[in-house]
Order: structure tokens, then sequence, then C-alpha cells
């Protein structure tokens, strides 16, 4: 074998290694660092921040629904959505359904107001408890129609204030939905909703988890 | 010594072509169903070769198809581009008795697997290779909009 052949098969062979250890650093759209491992979060960067639904219906079949959502996802397609009430990850509210209650004026008195119980109603079917603490929006619905203890309904939702504000920060007639789900990926860990009564139990919950506990 | 040059040529060709198909993934569907005599569809296409399938396609019946989808298409061109950064997670989980959906992303796959007690599908699509499928069409469906793509007849 000549010298000349040997150096281009030498060439060949460093050019092929060089493709194989490049390529997957150029492959555009994917950051490197996270082509490979499950866990997204490196060192530097924060963590990713995951909003979880899950539904499980008691009944003989047992029904199970997981939704798994990184907000960082749910923040970038919303506002490419524009369906009907849904624009630019806005929601247009509907004042006739209101009742003619001014929400934005509802909110800001709650967000000037101090830390108490706000609402509270004992009746013989529902009990209702809405208050504010510790930054937080609570809503307490107890239904008790139900014949039984165990067959009451139960609502339990904690919304952190700047997620509320950042909800009612666009125009009068509009929730801003993606300015919601950013200021909820500031948040911790925390339950954000739980429903349970007799045949469902739901829940939605932040936390830095890619799967579903 | 000239035929050498040549075979390395082609090698050579071959190889990067290669590279170039594992780096865009394999789109694989599976569907075997359990009924009777049942039947089995197993298909696998390069994500590379997409791409290329979609100019090669009736232009009339692909553009009716894209204006169809259209609106949709910068959603889905921002969902893929989002997973991407999630190339390993369970999106979504359904469990009704014997009936099983689960949409996840896995290995930068996007993996949708429907088991049902007569049928299960088994879908694997390349996030690369969908991104580059969804913003092929979206430049489609921007040239459909200023009448390059689009026949007369359907603007």
């Amino acid at each position: 074998m000549s010298n000349l052949n040997w150096n281009l098969y030498e060439r060949t062979g460093l050019l092929t290694i060089a493709v194989l250890v490049v390529t997957p650093l150029i492959t555009p759209g994917m950051p490197a660092g996270r082509r490979t491992g499950s866990n997204q979060t490196s060192k530097s960067a924060a963590p990713d921040r995951w909003l979880h639904i899950r539904v499980v219906n008691s009944d003989s079949k047992g029904e199970t629904v997981r939704v798994n959502v990184p907000l960082e996802l749910a923040e970038k397609v919303l506002p490419t959505i524009n369906k009907e009430r849904l624009q630019h990850g806005k929601v247009k509210i509907d004042q006739a359904r209101l009742n003619d209650v001014d929400l934005h004026s509802l909110m800001d008195a709650i967000h000037s107001a101090k830390d108490g119980e706000y609402v509270t109603v004992l009746g013989a079917d529902q009990d209702l408890r809405v208050a504010k603490q510790g930054g937080q929006l609570l809503v307490h619905v107890l239904d008790k129609s139900g014949n039984h203890k165990s067959k009451n309904s139960q609502v339990e939702i904690k919304m952190p204030m700047n997620v509320v504000d950042a909800l009612f920060s666009a125009g009068k007639d509009e929730l801003d939905i993606v300015a919601a789900l950013h200021a909820l990926s500031t948040q911790g860990d925390t339950e954000l909703v739980s429903v349970k009564d007799k045949d469902n139990t739901v829940r939605i919950w932040l936390d830095s988890k890619n799967l579903t506990e | 010594m000239i035929l050498a040059k040549i075979a390395l040529g082609i090698v050579s060709t071959l190889f990067v072509a290669g590279v170039y198909v594992l780096r865009e993934g394999v789109m694989r569907l599976e569907v075997d169903d359990y009924h009777g005599n049942g039947s089995h569809v197993h298909v696998w296409v390069p994500a590379a070769a997409v791409p290329i399938a979609l100019h090669l396609a009736p232009k009339q019946k692909l553009a009716h198809a894209i204006q169809e989808i259209g609106p949709w298409l910068p959603t889905a061109n921002v969902l893929v581009q989002e997973l991407e950064k999630f190339p390993n997670a369970d999106l979504i989980d359904i469990l009704d008795g014997e009936n099983h959906i689960q949409i996840r992303t896995s290995d930068g796959k996007l993996q949708i697997d429907v088991r049902e007690p007569d049928q299960t599908v088994h879908l694997r699509l390349p996030l690369l290779g969908l991104e580059d499928l969804t913003s092929e069409l979206e430049a489609m469906h921007a040239a459909s909009e200023t009448s390059e793509f689009l026949a007369p007849d359907l603007k």
C-alpha cells in the first residue's frame, strides 16, 4: 500500500471520527446538555417547574388520569393558540355572566386588605370559606348534601396572591393565563387544588419532578 | 487506483447519508389488531425522508391538507421545540379499566402508546425529525398564503 493511499485512509478515518464526535453537538434545536439525561436540571440552571393534574375515579373500573405539564412549555405554547376566547395567552371574560361584578376591583380590594377570613358561610348543605393568609388566597368548600359524612364533597383551592395578581394584570375584560403561569413558575412546591368526593379525587400541584408520584 | 477512490467516495457519501438519517431518527408506527385473524402493521420510516416525501406528494391534495391544519402549525412547531427540552418525561397517562393511553417523551422521541383489549398502537416520532416536518409544513403554509404554492382554484 502506497504512502498516498495510507494518508487518504488516515484522513478519512480522522474525518469519520470528527463527524461522529461533532454531530451530536451541532444538532439544531436541542441543547447538548439536555439530549441525554432524564433529569433536565443542570447545576447552574433553575429547575424546571411542572404542573401535575391527577384525577382518580374510585369506581369498579378505577379510571385514572395523570397529566404532567412543564410550565415553561405551557408558557410558550399557549400564546400560539388563538381560538374563540383564548387569544395570545389571554382569555376574554364574558361580562354578561359576571352579573356586573367588577372582578378587578374585587381583586384590588382583596390584594390591599390584610390577612384574614373574608367570607364564611356555614349552611345546612354547604360550608364556604374564603380567606387570605400568608400571601395566598384560600377557598374551602364543603358540600354536606351527601347522606353520610364519607359522601361529602370537599374542595380546597390555594392560590398564591402574585399568581392572582398576574392573572388580572391584563385588560379589564381579560385574564392573562401566560402571566399567571409565569408567576406560578416562581413558586415553590405547592398543592393548588384538591377536590374529594365519594367517587373522585382531583389534585393539581406544582413541583420540580417530571414524573407523577 | 481510480476505482478505489470512486469506491471510497461512494462509501463516504453513504456514511454521511447514514449519519444524517440516524441523526434525524426513525418514525415507527405499529398497529396490532387482535380481532378475528387480526392484522399487524409495522411501518418504519426514516424521519429524514418525510420532508423529501412532502415535496413529492401531489401538490393539490397537500395544499388542501395544509390549509386544514395551517392554523395549528405554529402551535405544533413550538410544542415540538419545547418538548425537545424534555427528552424523558411522562406527559399524559390515562388508565380506564383495560384501556391504557400513554403519551411521553423518551430519549428524544415522542411516544404514543394505546393499549386496548383488542388492539394496540405504538407510535414513535423523533422530535428532531418532527420539528423539521412542522417547520417544512409551516413554510409551505406561508408560501400558500403568498400564492407560491397553491393552485389557483384553491385560493
